[in-house]
């Protein structure tokens, strides 16, 4: 039932569609992470247009399909711009700013649930706001973050399923050209869902053990 | 004008739904959100010579904290002029950032920085407002933590002090950039008696050393022991001021007289 794992052709496939997902997925929750600071700070100090340009930009990201995204961006922006991209760029970007979308929410919960108090404390030492940011509350935030951002890079690595349907060789391509060659659909679903499975377990706990260690001594007490 | 380190004349601030835009702009106010206008500070003005100790007193609610936030341009006035030294501090274009640097600021709530040790919390402003090499931070970091004696908290984490441990680290932190004045805003009033004990100490040996301190607080037997001066404050305004002998003894306004009667009726109880 699974001997088609021994084809070394059908290996590489594998491998390589594994990777693919793998770089796509943490390019994008990293992209997402940096843009999603950014967007938070600016949702939360920004004025009215700032405010409603970031709205709009969190809306489409949020409202509309990743896949549908995926589309517009590899089919219409090279006519638009009126060159050739390639389309693996496209879809890294894609992900990116899709990831972005969701991760500024996540940054401003957790970073207002630290601003008051801690901002006053950065002023009255002589730091300006953005020193504030970068060295109090930027610290604090990404601890409290990882949660949510391990759950953000679950969903994103599934979401990477849709690359197969814009031509691109990732896990569910893999499977999808084995297909066509050996016809066994349940094994072959079967072993490229196992794969998804294990990695995000594996990735899912290694953050889990990032962020007990990375929590704050002491902070445990005051949850009680 | 230079005879004086610090100077507030003719302070308003009012909290609610009048100036709710400015304040949420200020985005270090707490009362931003409540809907009746609150006078907080009306019209105070004081002034402050090097070396003095100034302690502010009154009911709470009365506005004391915001006079000392708004002194130290953490809450920006609505109205009235601030100075430290030449300098004013409410004209535009301030930098208000090097303007607090020169000034130490204690919080009722410790606000230390969270996810750093007692060390790191005084080095911080050391290192990234004062520009000093890491070694020349290391030190002076550590000279203030001895100078409140808290040097076995160095490493600790604030959630793992007690509460007049994080305090006094606070007060480390206010006191290592050798500011021009330390104001300080009911330090020991969220401290249990016994822990507000070690706070008290603390600042009476920084009394001692002749640190010009503005604090506001209601610990009377300390206030007595350094205090030049009492100033008490009720709704928004300054209703009194004196040394201590004319509020232990007799105070001149109605006002003062029964708010004393009140609190001396209590520090005996205890």
């Amino acid at each position: 039932m699974f001997e088609f794992l021994l084809d070394p052709i059908y290996q590489t496939w594998i491998v390589q569609g594994f990777l693919l997902t793998v770089e796509i997925t943490l390019f994008g929750v990293l992209l997402g992470l940096g843009l999603g600071t950014l967007l938070a700070i600016g949702d939360i100090y920004g004025n009215k247009p700032v405010k409603a340009a970031l709205a709009v930009y969190v809306e489409f990201f949020r409202g509309s399909p990743l896949f549908v995204q995926l589309l517009l961006a590899v089919y219409t922006v090279p006519a638009i711009l009126n060159r050739q991209i390639d389309h693996l760029v496209l879809a890294f970007l894609i992900f990116g700013l899709n990831s972005a979308g969701y991760q500024k929410g996540y940054m401003k919960g957790s970073i207002e649930t630290i601003f008051g108090d801690q901002m006053q404390a950065g002023l009255s030492v002589g730091m300006t706001k953005i020193q504030t940011l970068r060295y109090v509350i930027l610290p604090q935030a990404y601890r409290i973050v990882i949660p949510s951002w391990t759950n953000e890079f679950c969903s994103l690595t599934k979401s990477t399923a849709t690359l197969a349907y814009v031509g691109f060789m990732d896990l569910v391509g893999a499977g999808r050209s084995i297909l066509i060659n050996n016809m066994q659909i349940i094994p072959v679903w079967l072993v490229v869902a196992a794969i998804y499975l294990v990695w995000i377990t594996c990735f899912s706990k290694v953050m889990d053990i990032i962020y007990e260690k990375k929590k704050i001594p002491g902070i445990e007490l005051l949850m009680q | 004008m230079a005879d004086f380190v610090m100077e507030a004349r003719h302070i308003y601030k009012t909290y609610g739904s009048k100036n709710s835009k400015k304040a949420k702009q200020a985005d270090t106010d707490i009362c931003v959100g409540a809907k009746h206008v609150v006078e907080a500070v009306k019209d105070v003005s004081l002034q402050i010579r090097k070396g003095d100790i100034k302690l502010i007193f009154g009911p709470s609610g009365s506005g004391k904290s915001t006079f000392l936030r708004c002194l130290a341009m953490l809450d920006i006035p609505d109205k009235g002029e601030i100075y430290l030294g030449d300098e004013c501090l409410t004209k535009p274009g301030v930098d208000l950032n090097k303007a607090r640097a020169r000034i130490g600021f204690v919080f009722q709530h410790i606000y230390l920085f969270r996810h750093l040790t007692a060390l790191g919390n005084v080095e911080l402003a050391l290192r990234q407002v004062l520009k000093l090499p890491k070694e020349e931070a290391r030190k002076r970091a550590l000279d203030a933590l001895t100078e409140v004696k808290v040097t076995d908290c160095a490493n600790k984490f604030p959630a793992q002090m007690s509460g007049g441990q994080a305090q006094r680290v606070g007060i480390a932190r206010a006191l290592a950039r050798n500011p021009d004045i330390i104001l300080l805003d009911e330090p020991t009033s969220a401290l249990d008696p016994e822990l507000t004990g070690e706070v008290i100490d603390t600042l009476r040996d920084l009394a001692r050393e002749g640190t010009t301190m503005l604090i506001v607080s209601h610990e009377m037997p300390f206030a007595q022991e350094v205090a030049e001066e009492m100033i008490f404050y009720d709704e928004g305004k300054i209703v009194e001021t004196g040394p201590p002998s004319q509020f232990f003894n007799a105070p001149s306004t109605d006002r003062a007289k029964q708010f004393m009667t009140r609190i001396i009726k209590r520090t005996t109880r205890e």
